[in-house]
């Protein structure tokens, strides 16, 4: 089976025929590993496109459902053949923030480059940061906020981590606002402008 | 449209002013019970008036109000309004009772607002103005996933054929009529401009590249919408200030022209000077200092605040644009940045051309 049609669905967010070309490559006795990697081609193309502005926002959901839907049907069989994540990462948007357009584009970004994700969701606490980072035994974990008012609870919650002990858990800040020097400021270990480039920074991260 | 004239006078005279109502809210002992208390959300108003040396008495950019009011009528838990989702269409019967609700018992934020307007209102030399969230930007904060349906629209599915087309649909007409009706109460109680703020209609939310392969969406979402809201203020000789600071293509900054604002208010992502190419000359523009970033010295300094002011103001007057000095957004006080924040509004607010533009840059 052609592969790169497995590829291109997920670039075109055709997720009919993302869920069709998997089942059919399953079917056909392509190693799982071999379709994840097909289909995480299909986000790393999509990535390029909007970093390169040859698409935007939409496209990008739009690509990762695709995605989600194959992955939906891909999942068993992975476990089933020991393909294990890349990595399990948390990521939220810090306490007195709601928005969340920014974290959902990096989750999907994360789970498009096969890193299981915990989604701590909106406005969360510090303490819930710590929580989430402890029960999923995440190594990476990004902070995200969107309003300049919220920024402060960013910095809070670094300081929650590394007071929880979790010295080893990289942290990654971004949103509207942030900026290194910001990141810097605050202790954070990497910054992120854009969700391609957080899917960079975390492999960046946990490779050390 | 009943002051044009005044707001190009206004641009004329050299007006500066932050958007920064928030700053002097700030400022009180208890910010959040102002928020509730009209004669006291009033006094803010005026006083952020007189601080900035405007008439124009913009309130706060708050854009939860709407959304409280709607998620309060439709049986959201009172402390969960701010993340509640819309997650099935309205029906008539719900539509009907909700829109009672509203207009009959106006959440206390709501009264207060309108209070304050009436405040205003009462001061000579002021211009009392109201604030709305735009349509399109509401439904962005009503449902869960507002993204996808729009481009599924924009690829063709309809209402009849996707349900989460529907739902967006059905949730966007629900949030109009609440802006209409909050609007008009504003009206009622003495507003002569209204600021329409809609920063959701922006690249991230419509995708330029499915809008330029013909879509209708940002026509049928953003434009028929907000034309009927201008058609609201134009029936009682308001004036439209639109506020939308967030990433735009020239063909929506050229398409909210056609809205014929007063004011158009634009974010940092912008460059004034080449969008007033993009506009009707008698369209005043206003901003757009990176405000967003004004809490920290190295995302941008006081030295560069005062050269970016310099420019703008010297290019919109190169251009022959009706222009007032301004920020991109309402200047929020940041925890433990309140001096770096407002010192860069003191920079700006000293660049300004009828202050013969003492800046260094």
């Amino acid at each position: 089976m052609d592969l790169s049609e497995l590829t291109q669905a997920v670039v075109n967010g055709k997720r009919n025929d993302a869920v069709a070309g998997t089942t059919a490559a399953l079917e056909a006795g392509t190693e799982p590993s071999t379709v994840l990697d097909a289909l995480i081609a299909g986000m790393e193309e999509i990535g390029r496109r909007w970093k390169a502005n040859e698409v935007f926002v939409p496209e990008v959901l739009i690509a990762a459902r695709a995605m989600k839907e194959a992955m939906d049907v891909l999942e068993p069989s992975l476990i089933e053949g020991g393909v294990k994540p890349e990595a399990t990462m948390v990521i939220g948007t810090v306490k007195g923030d709601l928005h969340d357009i920014g974290k959902n584009l990096v989750a999907m970004m994360w789970k498009g480059a096969n890193i299981q994700v915990h989604d701590a969701g909106t406005n969360v606490s510090p303490q819930d940061f710590v929580k989430a980072i402890q029960e999923s035994g995440a190594k990476v974990v990004g902070l995200s906020a969107l309003l300049t008012t919220t920024m402060p609870a960013m910095k809070e919650t670094v300081e929650a981590i590394r007071a929880a002990g979790l010295n080893d858990v990289k942290i990654i800040v971004g949103g509207a606002p942030v900026t290194q020097a910001y990141a810097d400021e605050i202790g954070a270990d990497g910054y992120a402008a854009d969700a391609v480039t957080a899917v960079d920074k975390a492999r960046e991260l946990i490779a050390g | 449209m009943s002051e044009r004239l005044y707001y190009i006078e206004l641009a004329k005279q050299g007006l500066v002013m932050p958007i920064g109502t928030d700053l002097v809210l700030q400022e009180c002992v208890d910010p959040e019970a102002v928020l509730n208390d009209g004669e006291a959300l009033g006094k803010v108003v005026a006083d952020s008036a007189r601080r900035w040396r405007s008439p124009l008495a913009v309130p706060l950019m708050d854009l939860r109000v709407e959304k409280e009011a709607l998620a309060l009528a439709l049986g959201a838990d009172a402390d969960a309004h701010e993340t509640y989702h819309i997650d099935k269409p309205v029906d008539s019967q719900t539509l009907t009772r909700v829109m009672a609700q509203i207009t009959r018992s106006p959440t206390v934020r709501m009264r207060a607002t309108c209070d304050g307007i009436r405040y205003v209102a009462g001061i000579n030399g002021l211009v009392p103005i109201g604030m709305c969230i735009g349509p399109f930007s509401f439904v962005t904060k009503l449902l869960a996933d507002p993204i996808m349906p729009v481009f599924m629209a924009g690829a063709g599915s309809t209402a009849e054929d996707d349900p989460d087309v529907a739902l967006f649909e059905s949730v966007l007409s629900l949030g109009e009529k609440v802006i209409l009706a909050y609007v008009q109460m504003q009206i009622e109680a003495g507003a002569k401009a209204i600021v329409v703020c809609e920063p959701a209609a922006n690249i991230h939310y419509l995708s330029p590249k499915q809008l330029e392969a013909g879509a209708d969406t940002f026509e049928r979402y953003v434009m028929q919408t907000n034309k009927r809201l201008k058609a609201l203020l134009d029936k009682h000789d308001v004036d439209l200030i639109f506020h939308n600071c967030g990433e735009l293509t020239d063909d929506m900054v050229r398409r909210f022209g056609e809205l014929d604002p007063a004011i158009i208010s634009l974010g940092s992502s912008r460059v004034l000077w080449e969008d007033s190419k993009l506009l009707p000359d008698d369209i005043v523009m206003y901003g757009n200092l990176p405000s967003k970033r004004f809490y920290s010295d190295d995302a941008v300094s006081p030295e560069q605040v005062a050269a970016m002011s310099s420019e703008l103001v010297a290019k919109m007057a190169e251009v022959g644009r009706p222009y007032i000095l301004g920020t991109e957004c309402d200047v929020l006080s940041v925890k433990g940045a309140e001096q770096t924040i407002r010192g860069k509004v003191r920079v700006m607010m000293g660049c300004g051309a009828a202050s013969g533009c003492r800046c260094a840059g």
